[in-house]
């Protein structure tokens, strides 16, 4: 499938893209940072209208995409179309962060693609100056996030278990019981009683079969494509939004966000249509929910005499303290045992977070340390099938021989916030409007290369301990980058750049993620974090966008 | 309640979701020719293990119940077993279908058919390679047919349910 093509998505059948007159709420993203604000919004009688840069994908269409997923011809990219002059970005740091495989582009936005692996912030990553003398502490508290939190895992449906170790304090039930331990969840977990390490299960936003969409079938390739859509994705909440009378205009990039005369207020948002024709949607409030690596370059694009340095950006911190969690996996291979890898279905269900806490809280030297341990390690049997030059009974033993005893661990890792770590715009590259592009500087730095260190080595002796041996052990950091295979090269989950803070002169969004630069001006994404603890960022991405519509209501009631 | 894997695949197969029921695909093409089918029953008998004997109505299932865009599926199909009754009439001097297995097996190893690109807009060998011989890989690979053979009933691709988790073997 080349790159962008729209054939099979429902969206070539939608014609009108005109904008939506008397807009309460015009949100730019239709990712998990803007389906679940505007559903909360229009939920509450608001006039919300969503515009989406990429197409409305059809849903038909997810089994041809799960197999591009297992074919070795296609990279990460072409499963959800990104690519080419739309998607253009530059990497001018040390670090070549593989950036379109690692976001989808249209109605559920990266949700698609994403894992689905869902733990909630610890309390210590609100406060890491306080606590540790590191970073910088976010005006907000888990004490403040937690009933969001709550009504998140509602909403989306997450199989948890309320007593893992660990994890952060909870007062609420998860709403589905949790996904219960694999074979090779029950390998590691006997290794490391051994060891004194704790396996438990992982919060999945998978439906055990509780919830209102198709129940999880077991097709094992969560990440990138569920077939099913067993796997929460944002798509559920655009179409709930859109039954409470949102409207969602697809194909419709945002060019730019034009602001009053005075320069306290957006009036519009000027986007483009496949037809080439510029549109303008006026609302009284706008929220920029365009992922962590767009939504800055739309703030740069949209300097004005105003804001010569980028819209919202009087602090001069716009792009800066730019975070991703560095990833680590570890590949093992246990000679003689089947591992049963791939017969359970979700990638994910269980982890190991006791190393998330820090060895010396009062000076922490490594980074906190999110593990979760695979079910699927390795390439699939269809892709080993596929990759190999044999037929008949010897490909039938190459692939017998290679499949079927591997175990692996995958991390994230915690990342410190530091001013030079940016993503701002490149000049000299444009996309297919004439736009520079994104450009990421990031270097992830000692602290989060030895949290790396750490859970690569808790990793690796607990596969030894099982009598495996060790066959991949790497990081962003602790072997050459650029010599790493596309999976390991960081990028996942982009922190940072638009950050929270009560002073203007620090932060771009203050703690109710209205700028603090324009009145009507909101941005829910992961952009807002202060710091970037270790979980998988997007439950409080979630947690965040629900705070900001109480807050964007009590606005328009105002 | 740990679901087994055999209440879910009867759920799934209960409630229609399984996606891989026959359609009228090559036989509604080709109404009293049955080359099109031999020359696919032929090529997957080489490509599968010989233990196991892929039926008309396997490949039916598979190659058409996947695939949502049949029309342009099955001009790649056709395209495809043109180019592979060249590539057979070059080596072997015949139409794929009526080669020998054995012959088959050369017309596979003397071109670049498995050894060569596989990809959906290549050469026409590339073409035969990603529509015609990956897509039977799949199919075998990514079901339980194949997948029992390496002892996995639920391999990755294959909608079997979640959750089958035996108890630790020590
Ligand atoms: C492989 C992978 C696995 C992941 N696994 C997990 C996981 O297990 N758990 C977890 O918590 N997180 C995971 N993530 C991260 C997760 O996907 C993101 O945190 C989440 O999608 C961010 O949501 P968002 O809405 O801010 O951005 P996105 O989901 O990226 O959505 C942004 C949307 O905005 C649109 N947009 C961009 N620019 C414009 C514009 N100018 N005009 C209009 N629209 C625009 C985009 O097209 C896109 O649809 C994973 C990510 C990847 C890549
Ligand atoms: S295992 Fe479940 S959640 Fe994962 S892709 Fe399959 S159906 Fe979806």
């Amino acid at each position: 499938m080349s790159t962008n093509e729209s054939t099979t998505n429902e969206s070539t059948t939608m014609t009108d893209r005109t904008p939506v007159d008397d807009a309460d709420v015009c949100v730019i993203g239709a990712g998990p940072a803007g389906a679940l604000l505007s559903y909360s919004l229009a939920n509450r009688g608001h006039d919300v209208v969503i515009l989406e840069a990429g197409p409305r994908f059809d849903k038909e269409a997810r089994v041809d995409r799960m197999k591009d997923q297992l074919h070795p011809t296609h990279s990460d990219n072409e499963i959800w179309d990104m690519g080419g002059e739309r998607d253009e970005y530059s990497t001018s740091g040390e670090h070549s962060w593989p950036i379109n495989q690692r976001r989808v582009k249209g109605v559920g936005g990266t949700s698609l693609h994403w894992g689905s692996v869902v733990p909630r912030l610890y309390e210590k990553d609100f406060e890491m100056q306080s606590r540790h003398g590191i970073a910088r502490d976010w005006p907000i508290s888990y004490e403040d996030l937690r009933p969001y939190y709550a009504q998140v895992e509602q909403e989306i449906g997450v199989a948890g278990d309320d007593e893992t170790p660990f994890l952060p304090r909870r007062e609420e039930s998860y709403p589905m019981d949790p996904l219960p331990l694999s074979y090779s969840d029950k390998l590691f977990k006997q290794a490391g009683e051994e060891l004194g390490v704790t396996v438990h299960s992982m919060p999945m936003a998978i439906n055990t079969g509780a919830y209102d969409r198709n129940a999880c079938q077991g097709y094992g390739t969560c990440q990138f494509v569920c077939p099913s859509g067993g796997k929460y994705s944002a798509d559920i909440h655009v179409r709930k939004a859109e039954e409470l009378g949102a409207t969602v205009i697809d194909e419709a990039p945002v060019q730019r966000l034009n602001h009053g005369p005075a320069g306290e207020e957006i009036t519009e948002a000027v986007y483009r249509t496949p037809d080439g024709e510029t549109h303008r949607q006026t609302a009284d409030t706008f929220v920029a929910a365009a992922g962590a690596y767009e939504t800055p370059r739309l703030l740069f694009l949209s300097e004005s005499a105003e804001y010569p340095n980028g819209l919202a950006n009087s602090s001069g911190t716009l792009g800066k303290y730019f975070m991703g969690h560095p990833p680590a996996g570890v590949l093992g291979i246990v000679p003689g045992e089947n591992t049963h890898q791939d017969e359970y279905g979700p990638v994910v269900s269980g982890g190991i977070h006791q190393f998330y806490e820090y060895d010396n809280p009062d000076d922490p030297q490594r980074a906190s340390v999110n593990m979760f341990t695979i079910n699927a390690a390795g390439p699939s049997p269809a892709t080993m099938a596929m990759e190999s030059d044999a037929i008949g009974d010897s490909l039938l033993d190459q692939v017998d021989t290679q499949f079927g005893s591997t175990v692996g661990i995958n991390m994230s890792i915690e990342m410190l916030p530091r001013e030079d770590n940016q993503i701002g715009i490149d000049e000299s590259t444009t996309d297919n409007h004439g736009n520079p592009v994104p450009d990421v500087d990031i270097t992830p730095g000692e602290f989060a290369r030895k949290g790396q260190e750490k859970g690569l080595q808790v990793g690796s002796d607990l596969i030894e301990e099982m009598g495996g041996n060790v066959v991949y052990a790497q990081g962003t950091q602790t072997t050459e980058h650029d010599s790493l295979g596309p999976l390991g090269k960081g990028g996942y989950h982009p922190l940072g750049g638009t950050r929270m803070g009560s002073d203007p002169a620090e932060s771009v969004v203050d703690p109710t993620l209205k700028t603090h630069d324009l009145d009507n001006l909101y941005i829910s994404s992961g952009g807002v974090f202060v710091t970037s603890g270790a979980s998988n960022p997007t439950l409080t991405i979630m947690a965040l966008s629900l705070k900001a519509a109480d807050h964007i209501h009590d606005d328009l009631q105002a | 309640m740990e679901l087994t894997r055999r209440d879910a695949v009867t759920a799934l197969t209960a409630a229609g979701i399984t996606a891989t029921t026959g359609c009228s695909g090559l036989a509604g093409d080709t109404t009293g020719d049955a080359e099109p089918m031999d020359t696919l029953v032929g090529l997957a008998e080489v490509l599968y293990p010989s233990d196991v004997e892929p039926t008309a109505e396997f490949i039916e299932t598979f190659m058409y119940g996947r695939i949502s865009d049949e029309e342009s599926y099955r001009e790649e199909l056709a395209a495809g077993i043109e180019t592979l009754n060249t590539l057979a009439a070059d080596e072997q001097g015949g139409a794929f279908h009526t080669l020998s297995a054995d012959q088959r097996r050369s017309v596979i190893e003397n071109t670049d058919l498995r050894s060569g690109p596989s990809e959906p807009d290549g050469s026409d060998v590339a073409r035969v390679n990603y529509y015609l011989l990956d897509e039977l890989l799949f199919a075998f690979y990514s079901s339980p047919t194949g997948g029992e053979l390496i002892g996995n009933s639920n391999p990755r691709g294959y909608p079997g349910g979640f959750g089958y988790s035996p108890p630790l073997e020590q």
